[in-house]
């Protein structure tokens, strides 16, 4: 069988799209603050904690003058922006050519156990080291991406569950390389070796681990926005995506579109395991918690699969995050909820006709005629 | 029966009944997710499906006491079995609602619920029980299970039917069981069963033909949130007898790549579920002598990846 193609996940335009994003926004923080009222002594403390908690304080007093507080915090929103701004590109490729690629997560596993595995093996200087893991996290991200692609072309294996399958196949072999082969019988738990300083990326930002990555972020954004909107191969996929019939009657390598689409999104999952190992944990415990992936896909969906919008929601996403972790420590609302706000965002996005088609059309009658009285006044 | 055969036997016996129990959650999600797909509705939420119920059968079944004081002791898990189906059948109903209604994309809308499931799950497991992990505190009731009298003449038959402590096997590995012949019967015996078949098949035929199709929908999406409920219910008040945050642990998504496996028919869906439940078998017992549980936790998904080469394979050849 075929799978549903992704209607939703195509960057498309109107003034009806445009009130999608932030009605859906509105409609699942709302949704969310309902259900949070209902079992919390204190909903609009926890909420407000949600969505300030990632904030730095800025104070000022007469001793210290200026000081920036909870910049440690503000570092953790950098850390996650790079993870998921890495894994929303890493799904946002293959939605493009309509292929339901959810192998962001597998991919990213692998990708950071052959980081680390070369960086304690390589060792020696940052200039050989460091292009050496990143090179092993990308082409192991590109391989693992290879192979639901290829099944889907060969055998018209639905790559929804290939790569579900796969998934859980990377999270094992992950958990069997560290338990059996990289394990540091020093450390009083299943981890690796700390990986040498020379392979760590520079960081930036005292107390955090935001390093040097940051600016691989845009740098990865414009590289999918190039390749999608000046290459051969983005038109290909991008054609695929939007008419699979027609790029297929104009001759199209339809079957090299779907293949390269998913294995080059395996590369970005890569980069994300890449920050994972060499920047952000330093060493990978054996229970690295699988699922990071589907808020990729929360990410892709946001920016509807726009390379451009996909920092942009990624750091959106990174935020709540964060003020979610606030919120736990600070209230009695457990960090979840986000999962239900994530959840409810993706419905009241992908719902088409949440937005009555009248309504747009509804809403600038009424602008124009206020801008209008506003003016006569 | 010589000495030796009756031992073996007995063993084979126990291994059976070990692989049902590992099967019938996965039995229960297939069924669901087999219906929904014949309609032409993939049903990527049977993961958070199977969680919602296992939650709510739990926290009902343990809560319902003091809501009903007047209620026999033994009603309790059964009230927390409806709570759970029902709220399994809410979720599927908003599925079926965003996908149907609301025009939402059906695998995105399914991987929402699943993220909705695990998130709601542990966040009323910390407002209500004060845990983050599990319910362990709570010491909530099993659903009963169903011993066959007269068969102390038969030792093996009362080694499969009545377990080696002699109290029986869960009445939801009955059900499970009955299911697939019940769904068996469903599909090809009944009106609405062809009625969703031939949605599936050909949806504009179908609506041509005057079969109300987006009834035929709406009640394969729903027949599927109750089935893969009872798998949950399973879970949570047979297989454990507490809830656990995530313990569903993949079983949705084999549940879905048994139906790819058993090429969409209920007796080969039935036969993927019991090869994965074999698998979750066979990883205890290498666990215990020493082989690497990891390597054996790959088995179901490369397996499954097998079958759907195999199968891809076949179909280009004819």
């Amino acid at each position: 069988m075929s799978a549903a193609p992704p209607v939703a996940v195509e960057p498309s335009r109107g003034s009806a799209e445009r009130l999608r994003l932030p009605l859906a926004l509105a409609a699942a923080l709302l949704a969310g603050f309902c259900i949070t009222a209902l079992v919390s002594r204190e909903p609009l403390r926890a909420y407000l904690t949600l969505l300030t908690g990632a904030l730095p304080e800025i104070d000022w007093s007469a001793s210290g003058g200026w000081q920036v507080r909870r910049l440690v915090r503000f570092g953790s929103v950098i850390e996650d922006f790079i993870t998921l701004s890495f894994l929303g590109l890493a799904l946002a490729v293959p939605f493009r050519a309509r292929q339901f690629s959810l192998g962001a997560d597998g991919q990213m596993f692998l990708a950071a156990l052959a980081a680390c595995a070369v960086s304690l093996a390589l060792g020696g200087p940052w200039y050989r080291v460091l292009p050496a893991a990143a090179g092993a996290a990308m082409l192991t991200g590109f391989a693992w991406g290879l192979i639901p692609g290829l099944l889907k072309v060969r055998y018209q294996a639905n790559e929804i569950v290939t790569t579900l399958m796969l998934n859980l196949v990377a999270v094992q072999f992950y958990q069997w390389i560290i338990t059996g082969y990289l394990r540091d019988r020093g450390a009083g738990y299943l981890v690796t070796p700390a990986l040498p300083a020379a392979a760590l990326w520079p960081n930036l930002m005292p107390h955090t681990h935001v390093t040097l990555m940051l600016l691989l972020v845009p740098a990865a954004a414009a590289a999918v926005q190039l390749l999608l909107a000046r290459t051969t191969l983005g038109y290909e996929i991008r054609a695929v995506g939007a008419a699979p019939a027609f790029a297929r009657q104009a001759g199209m390598p339809v079957t090299r579109a779907v293949t390269l689409s998913m294995a080059l999104g395996g590369v970005f999952a890569g980069l994300a395991g890449l920050h994972l190992s060499n920047a952000l944990l330093q060493r990978l415990p054996v229970d690295l918690t699988p699922g990071l992936g589907y808020d990729g896909l929360v990410v892709a969906l946001l920016a509807r699969s726009e390379p451009k919008s996909v920092p942009l929601a990624a750091f959106f996403y990174a935020w709540l995050r964060t003020g979610a972790l606030a919120m736990e420590r600070s209230t009695d609302v457990s960090r979840e909820m986000v999962l239900v706000i994530e959840a409810l965002i993706i419905l009241f996005i992908v719902a088409d006709r949440l937005v009555p088609p009248g309504l747009p059309k509804a809403l600038r009658r009424l602008w124009h005629r206020s801008g209008a009285g506003a003016e006569a006044a | 029966m010589s000495a030796v055969a009756m031992p073996m036997a007995a063993m084979g016996v126990t291994v059976l009944v070990a692989v049902l129990r590992n099967a019938t959650p996965i039995i229960f999600a297939a069924l669901g997710g087999l219906i929904s797909d014949l309609a032409g509705s993939i049903n990527v939420a049977l993961e958070g499906l199977m969680l919602i119920a296992a939650f709510f059968g739990v926290i009902v079944s343990v809560h319902a006491a003091q809501w009903f004081p007047g209620l026999a002791p033994w009603m309790l898990p059964w009230l927390g079995c409806l709570a759970g189906l029902a709220m399994a059948l809410v979720l599927a109903a908003v599925l079926a609602l965003f996908h149907l209604e609301l025009g939402a994309d059906l695998i995105v809308a399914g991987i929402a619920i699943n993220l909705l499931a695990a998130g709601l799950t542990v966040f009323l497991l910390v407002a209500i029980v004060g845990d983050k992990g599990s319910t362990a505190g709570l010491n909530s009731p099993s659903l009963p299970s169903l011993r066959m009298p007269g068969l102390a003449g038969l030792p093996l038959l009362d080694l499969l039917f009545n377990g080696e402590d002699g109290r029986g096997q869960h009445v939801l590995i009955y059900a499970a069981l009955a299911g697939v012949a019940a769904v068996a019967l469903f599909l090809s015996r009944t009106r609405w069963g062809t009625w969703i078949r031939a949605v599936g098949e050909n949806r504009d035929a179908a609506l041509a033909a005057g079969i109300p199709v987006k009834r035929m929908q709406y009640t394969a999406l729903l027949l599927s949130g109750l089935l893969a409920g009872l798998g949950g219910i399973y879970l949570s008040m047979g297989y454990l007898t507490l809830f656990q945050a995530n313990m569903t642990a993949g079983r949705g998504f084999l549940a879905l790549a048994a139906i790819f496996l058993g090429r969409r028919r209920p007796a080969g869906t039935f036969a993927a579920a019991v090869l994965f439940g074999a698998t979750a078998s066979m990883a205890a017992w290498l666990g215990a002598r020493h082989i690497d549980t990891q390597l054996v936790y790959m088995l179901p998904p490369l397996v499954t990846i097998a079958a759907l080469v195999v199968a891809g394979a076949r179909r280009r050849r004819s």
